[in-house]
């Protein structure tokens, strides 16, 4: 992957770049700035852009700006947008803006690399992806409280698995269930909140996320 | 700056308050001067004696506020011996030393000033004095010309003159009575203003000390340990696919699950502190917390302009305590947290719950606390919680501490 990191701590910013390229991937740019991604991604055309949330010069919410304005000029990049906090209200309005090859996680996500870097490649190849906290709010948030009430604690779980963008064969392995049974459960699912079934992946992550944030 | 005629006499009042002895002698010289004729009495050493007496009176006159009681003693004395001795009433001759003169009029500026400076009970004595002295001037005075008009218009005018003179000075003492009152109020305002200010800044500086402390620990230690806990990530995926020495996978995991949990923890400390989602406003902020309650909360912002970053940290941690409240307490099932404008740029937040209700404002307890820090801005909060409920929790904050 080709691949452009934005992120105003140095120390942070030099260590994911080295592990990225260690692990195979050509970090084409690394800055520390909104202004200086902007340019970086219209020169280098990355796969993947990882985005943190606070940079300069107001420190609150710049990254998530960039991002969706990413998404909207550059169809071909993919961004991931990461935080040290959970909003899960940011994170429903960035799907919303722009519903694929977005991703939003806990900065902590990256201490687990591998799968740090799986979240990458799938927001790269057009994959939603949400951070398992956004989801667990989102469920929680009291939203179809009736509706999610009839699921079972198993399709709960697919729900969940589903929400974070996971695709059918991810969500068998994790539960260790055949992909035919998890095919079953999100059918379920599909029919007891009412939403229309799909057979890509990618759609029903999305449908189960704006199902969950509004 | 220009030249200001209103301001000549507040000058010189001035002068005359801060050198009360200078002021006072110069009026002394004056009632001098009016019995500067006695010194042509012969021989010298009677007008030496005369010049004496008035130089006391005018001495009196010059120490009326530096030794008000003193003073009038020494102008009551000359003045009785005066009345005594300075007529031929008793057959006897008048002593010349002893006649009265203009110079007299010192006894008339210290009743004035002793009244003015003194307790009444002791004024009150000092116009007695005055009024049996005059009396005994009067008698001889009369016994030396036996006219009965006279001796009427001599009464009528000396105690009058006396009366006056003790009026004027109780009245002087009554309005600097009520000046120093009105002055004292005036320096407790100024203090109480003071004091309000003083207090609005170290609220203010307060919140923003704690901004800079989340920031710094966004910028420092939570970025250093991000760091850490995705090298130890790395480590323990390096050696998991390596024949590593005994131990060091479960050493590598446990120290990367030990930086990942100390992530959370400084996480939660630092939010704690500070809410970042707070430096873009409250509707960001309460947004955040509401997602976090775990059961529906509705939420409806709609204010004006955003009040300062004390009372948006009080409105949002006020919030976050009623939540927490109508959730672990009150075991509600249904929250309604409503922020608006109201006059001068104040908030209101309101925070209703469908729970149990009887909340009750207990010393330690979170709504004792809430309080307190509400109350630090001057604002104000009001409980409605009847047994049963629902709960209604209302603060009003003004637009900065």
């Amino acid at each position: 992957m080709r691949i452009v990191i934005a992120e105003d701590a140095a120390i942070m910013r030099d260590g994911l770049a080295a592990i990225l390229a260690s692990r195979g991937h050509d970090v084409v740019a690394a800055v520390g700035d909104p202004d200086a991604l902007l340019g970086a991604v219209t020169e280098h055309q990355p796969d993947v852009a990882v985005i943190d949330v606070r940079m300069p010069p107001t420190h609150t919410d710049e990254g998530l700006h960039a991002a969706a304005a990413i998404r909207r000029d550059f169809p071909g990049t993919g961004v991931l947008v990461f935080s040290q906090y959970i909003e899960a209200h940011a994170a429903a309005s960035l799907l919303s803006a722009a519903p694929a090859g977005v991703g939003y996680l806990l900065k902590d996500r990256v201490a687990d690399v591998s799968d740090f870097i799986d979240a990458l490649t799938r927001v790269a190849d057009g994959g939603t992806v949400l951070d398992p906290e956004v989801v667990a709010r989102l469920l929680a948030a009291g939203r179809h409280r009736d509706a999610l009430a009839e699921l079972t604690p198993r399709e709960r779980d697919v729900l969940a698995l589903l929400a974070q963008g996971r695709s059918n064969a991810a969500i068998a392995a994790t539960l260790f269930i055949s992909p035919k049974v998890v095919e079953k459960h999100v059918a379920s699912i599909f029919d007891k909140l009412g939403l229309a079934p799909s057979d890509n992946d990618n759609r029903r992550v999305l449908a189960a996320i704006r199902y969950l944030a509004t | 700056m220009t030249a200001y005629p209103g301001r000549v006499p507040q000058q010189a009042y001035a002068w005359a308050r801060g050198h009360p002895v200078m002021a006072d002698g110069l009026l002394g010289l004056v009632l001098l001067a009016c019995s500067t004729d006695q010194l042509r009495i012969s021989p010298v050493t009677t007008a030496l004696a005369a010049a004496t007496v008035n130089a006391l009176l005018a001495l009196a006159v010059a120490l009326r506020r530096r030794a008000t009681v003193a003073a009038f003693g020494m102008v009551a004395v000359l003045g009785l011996a005066q009345a005594v001795f300075g007529f031929r009433a008793y057959g006897g001759a008048a002593v010349p030393a002893l006649q009265p003169t203009m110079t007299d009029a010192a006894i008339v500026v210290l009743l004035a000033a002793l009244a003015a400076r003194r307790p009444r009970r002791e004024s009150l004595a000092g116009l007695a004095l005055c009024l049996v002295g005059s009396g005994i001037a009067i008698y001889g005075w009369a016994f030396a010309r036996s006219s009965a008009g006279l001796l009427l218009l001599a009464v009528v005018a000396l105690s009058a003159t006396f009366t006056a003179a003790w009026v004027l000075g109780d009245s002087a003492a009554l309005r600097r009575a009520r000046y120093l009152s009105l002055e004292e109020r005036l320096a407790s305002a100024e203090r109480t203003a003071d004091l309000a200010r003083t207090r609005a800044q170290a609220v203010e500086e307060s919140a923003a000390r704690l901004r800079r402390i989340e920031r710094d620990l966004h910028d420092g230690a939570q970025v250093r340990l991000t760091a850490l806990a995705m090298t130890l990530g790395e480590i323990k995926e390096t050696v998991s696919g390596q024949a590593a020495p005994a131990g060091v996978l479960a050493l590598a995991s446990q120290a990367h699950q030990t930086a990942k949990d100390t992530l959370a923890e400084l996480r939660d400390l630092a939010r704690g502190i500070h809410p970042p989602a707070l430096d873009r406003g409250l509707d960001p902020a309460l947004h955040a917390l509401t997602e976090t309650s775990g059961m529906p909360v509705s939420l409806d912002i709609v204010i004006a302009a955003r009040p300062s970053p004390a009372i948006e940290a009080i409105v949002y941690f006020s919030a976050a305590e009623l939540l927490a409240n109508a959730t672990k307490h009150a075991g509600a099932s249904r929250v309604t947290i409503t922020v608006r404008s109201t006059g001068q740029g104040g908030v209101r937040l309101t925070v209703a719950d469908d729970g149990a209700g009887g909340a009750l404002v207990t010393d330690g307890g979170g709504l004792a606390g809430l309080r307190e820090r509400v109350g630090t801005v001057d604002g104000h909060m009001c409980i409605d919680s009847p047994a049963g409920g629902p709960t209604i929790v209302t603060i009003d904050l003004p637009g900065h501490a």
